[in-house]
């Protein structure tokens, strides 16, 4: 039943239809296109490609853009920069009106997947000889993934570790070597020594875990995760429990969940006054972009890096980021393909690095990394820019940044990854805040979660 | 609530002809307008744009949504399967559904009243105003301006509960102000003094019915001796009653759709910052449609806010019969 028929019936007799049963063959819909036996995506592309939610603000995406259009003659692309808004997109695909080509959040992919609302991507990494878990992180390859299939081409993988203000660990005789993330009860104690208060509010938070943003990440320092490996959520695993009781402590250890998130939304994080300068903060949990910021401020800091370890004392790097993806009803996925696989390409990447590196030299600034998603850029770009800055502390930072990457590991992938990702939000904010346990906090977020789960499941 | 009888004698009633509204009823029976073809029509093809956006915008859009709430619609295949009432049932058995209404009215019940309140404070003294009167319906009407991003970036800052204005000047007198943003008790609170930013709407409104009441009112209420607050509250309320029963609905309609504030204070990164406290029906509505693509549940959704706020509209109209005054006699 088409829809432009069913507005008819709708206007005409909406009870009756609600009570009719009509399973019939969809007429003039838009079927499933099912994958023969030739690859579906070419090499030989033209045309016009619409791209969305790529915007090119850097020399970065600007070289990369230019890299892959060089690379691609005939192929004239018109770029959509607005980031991707899923009610946008749901507009374009009811009216079969899609870009080409979207970047999105890679914790959206799966969604759009089990909707099949985008196209599996093996014949697309196929058809230019790439093969996805070795030009990729393999824990990215999983995070867009679905059902055994890839949907996503994916890019950057800034991971997480701690950031040390050096200054105020030298104040309290804390050494960075007693920041082992593998031993989460000294953590608590590292942080209430660390704490300070001024008239009953922080001053200076003593161990930041980025509280609830990176919460998934400190489910596996725990063991746990957020869903298993066909996506269904398992939020109220004894682990991830563990890991909320362990959070609440650390947030009671420093005046409490509260006032240290009220004192953090306050901080100047990107400017001239950001918390390492003014000394507001011991140690954060910061992903690879963030030293990037405070290199402008290089003398007024003191930093040292420590990597995240998980319970056996091994360092991980989890990150979000974004991934390329084509619509079913894209016009030309063809080219769509094409260009994200020479956007992520390491010839790409070694551009974005040249032009990186370019405007560093011209500002006098300190490169300190660009991290791809892509292993095999990644060494690249480091073997031939990442050389000694001139100052130790960022020199250490940058290195252990790139070091973490030898232990990738995946977010997870579900078709109901936001819903998942918004009830653990809400269940670790009730639990630090005194609302429920965190054992209720997450068997109701579970309960939530798999109510969702239940309905893609069907 | 009816005036008090201040000595000047009924409203006048004017001869019949064409101003019968003032004509007195027949017992049991709505007095009969004389019907004008020409007028009426003339009246109809002036709201015709209105009408055929109306219909083509609302009347079929809705028709479309509750056809879509008995079905599950595929939008990539654009099948549309007929469930039933499968999808009420989810609601039903749904907790976060009751959650977010339970938001949701707590906030009307607090939102319509203070913004009432504070609306007619605003109108009250811009009537006042005889210099520069211009000037301050400007700035008072200049928040309405604002973009809702920009005035929730700006609450964002006001509100913080360690260093926020707000807490700095309930400070000076000695109040310890709460955590607006994170503590689930002041979560609905500070959306509410987040919406006080943009009560110039109303306060427009109740500055034109005050200007309406008539001046020799209040000089008969004055020279019978009367209060400026005995004034207020028998003269003032009773006849912009009328004006205020239309806000309480209006707003009370619009609060229970309340989706930009919480949206924008605490579901800007994608996550929530806050617990289910700042659950509102309409943004878990959203989260139905864009973020699990379930249109149908979604449409569901908007049809269960329709019915609720359609049935306390009725009561409101109900209680209104009762309370508020309108001249020219009874309206039955």
């Amino acid at each position: 039943m088409t829809r432009a028929r069913f507005r008819w019936i709708a206007a005409a007799a909406v009870v009756a239809l609600g009570l009719a049963g009509c399973n019939g063959p969809s007429i003039g819909s838009r079927e499933p296109s099912e994958s023969g036996a030739a690859n579906p995506f070419s090499t030989d592309v033209s045309g016009a490609l619409k791209t969305s939610g790529f915007n090119p603000s850097d020399e970065v995406g600007q070289s990369r853009a230019d890299y892959a259009a060089a690379q691609l003659d005939g192929v004239s692309v018109t770029m959509d920069k607005t980031n991707f808004d899923p009610q946008k997109f749901a507009a374009q695909a009811a009216s079969g009106q899609t870009p080409d080509l979207l970047q999105m959040d890679r914790a959206v992919v799966a969604t759009l997947a089990s909707k099949d609302l985008i196209i599996p991507l093996d014949q697309c990494y196929e058809a230019f000889g790439v093969e996805p878990r070795e030009q990729y992180y393999p824990s990215l390859i999983d995070d867009v993934s679905y059902q055994g299939k890839i949907y996503g081409i994916p890019q950057f993988f800034q991971a997480n570790a701690l950031l040390a203000n050096k200054r105020v660990l030298d104040e309290a005789g804390v050494a960075a070597a007693d920041l082992d993330t593998s031993k989460p009860e000294e953590i608590v104690a590292t942080a209430e020594k660390l704490y300070q208060e001024k008239g009953g509010n922080p001053s200076v938070i003593g161990f930041d875990g980025d509280l609830p943003g990176s919460s998934a990440m400190w489910f596996k320092v725990f063991g746990g995760a957020a869903y298993d490996e066909t996506g269904k959520p398992t939020l109220d695993r004894p682990e991830n429990v563990r890991a909320l009781t362990w959070m609440k402590e650390l947030m009671d250890a420093q005046g409490g969940y509260a006032k240290v998130k009220s004192f953090k939304d306050s901080m100047d994080v990107f400017g001239a006054g950001n918390q390492y300068v003014k000394d507001q903060v011991a140690v954060q949990t910061w992903a690879q972009w963030y030293p990037n910021v405070l290199a402008d401020y290089k003398d007024e800091v003191s930093l040292e890096a420590v990597p995240i370890k998980d319970a056996s004392g091994t360092p991980i790097a989890m990150a979000g980021g974004t991934a390329f993806a084509i619509p079913k009803a894209a016009k030309n996925p063809s080219a769509a393909c094409a260009w994200a696989i020479k956007a992520t390409s390491s010839e790409a990447w070694m551009a974005a690095a040249d032009a990186r590196i370019e405007t560093v030299e011209k500002n006098k600034k300190l490169f300190t990394g660009l991290m791809t998603g892509s292993p095999v850029a990644d060494q690249q770009i480091k073997d031939k820019y990442v050389k000694p800055t001139g100052n130790a502390e960022f020199d250490q930072v940058i290195e252990t940044y790139y070091a973490v990457l030898s232990n990738p590991v995946t977010s997870g992938s579900s078709p109901v990854g936001q819903t998942v990702q918004q009830d653990l939000t809400n269940a670790v904010t009730v639990a630090l805040t005194g609302e429920k346990t965190p054992e209720q906090a997450l068997a109701d977020a579970q309960a939530s979660s798999l109510r969702a789960w239940d309905q893609v499941a069907k | 609530m009816a005036a008090t009888n201040l000595g000047v004698g009924a409203p006048p009633r004017a001869a019949g002809g064409v101003g019968s509204v003032f004509r007195r009823r027949r017992r049991g029976r709505r007095p009969k307008e004389p019907y004008n073809k020409r007028e009426a029509l003339a009246g109809y093809l002036f709201i015709l744009p209105w009408l055929i956006g109306f219909g083509l915008f609302t009347v079929i859009s809705m028709t479309y949504s509750f056809g879509l709430s008995f079905t599950d619609y595929d939008l990539s295949t654009d099948v549309i399967t007929p469930v039933g009432t499968e999808n009420y049932r989810l609601l039903v058995d749904d907790p976060k559904v009751l959650t977010s209404l339970g938001n949701t009215f707590v906030y009307a019940v607090l939102a319509v009243p203070l913004e009432l309140a504070l609306a007619l404070v605003l109108a009250l003294l811009l009537q006042g105003a005889r210099r520069g009167a211009g000037f301050f319906r400007v700035v008072y009407y200049l928040p309405k301006m604002t973009p809702a991003v920009a005035t929730a970036s700006v609450f964002l800052l006001l509100l913080n509960g360690n260093t926020g204005a707000i807490n700095w000047f309930l400070g000076l007198f000695g109040i310890q102000g709460p955590q607006w943003l994170v503590d689930p008790a002041w979560v609905k609170p500070s959306i509410v003094i987040m919406g006080l930013w943009g009560v110039a709407g109303s306060m427009v409104i109740l500055l034109a019915a005050l200007q309406n009441v008539p001046r020799e009112l209040y000089e008969a209420a004055s020279t019978d001796g009367a209060s400026k607050w005995s004034q207020f509250w028998r003269l003032t309320l009773p006849l912009i009653s009328p004006t205020l029963f239309f806000l309480v609905i209006v707003n009370t309609i619009a609060s229970l759709q309340i989706f930009d504030q919480a949206y924008l204070l605490f579901y800007r990164d994608g996550n929530s910052n806050a617990p289910d406290a700042a659950l509102f029906f309409g943004v878990y509505l959203y989260q139905a449609a864009f973020q699990q693509f379930n249109f149908g549940l979604a449409a569901a959704m908007a049809w269960l806010l329709f019915v609720i706020i359609l049935a306390i509209t009725a009561v409101q109209i109900k209680l209104g019969d009762k309370l508020v005054y309108y001249e020219g006699g009874d309206r039955r």
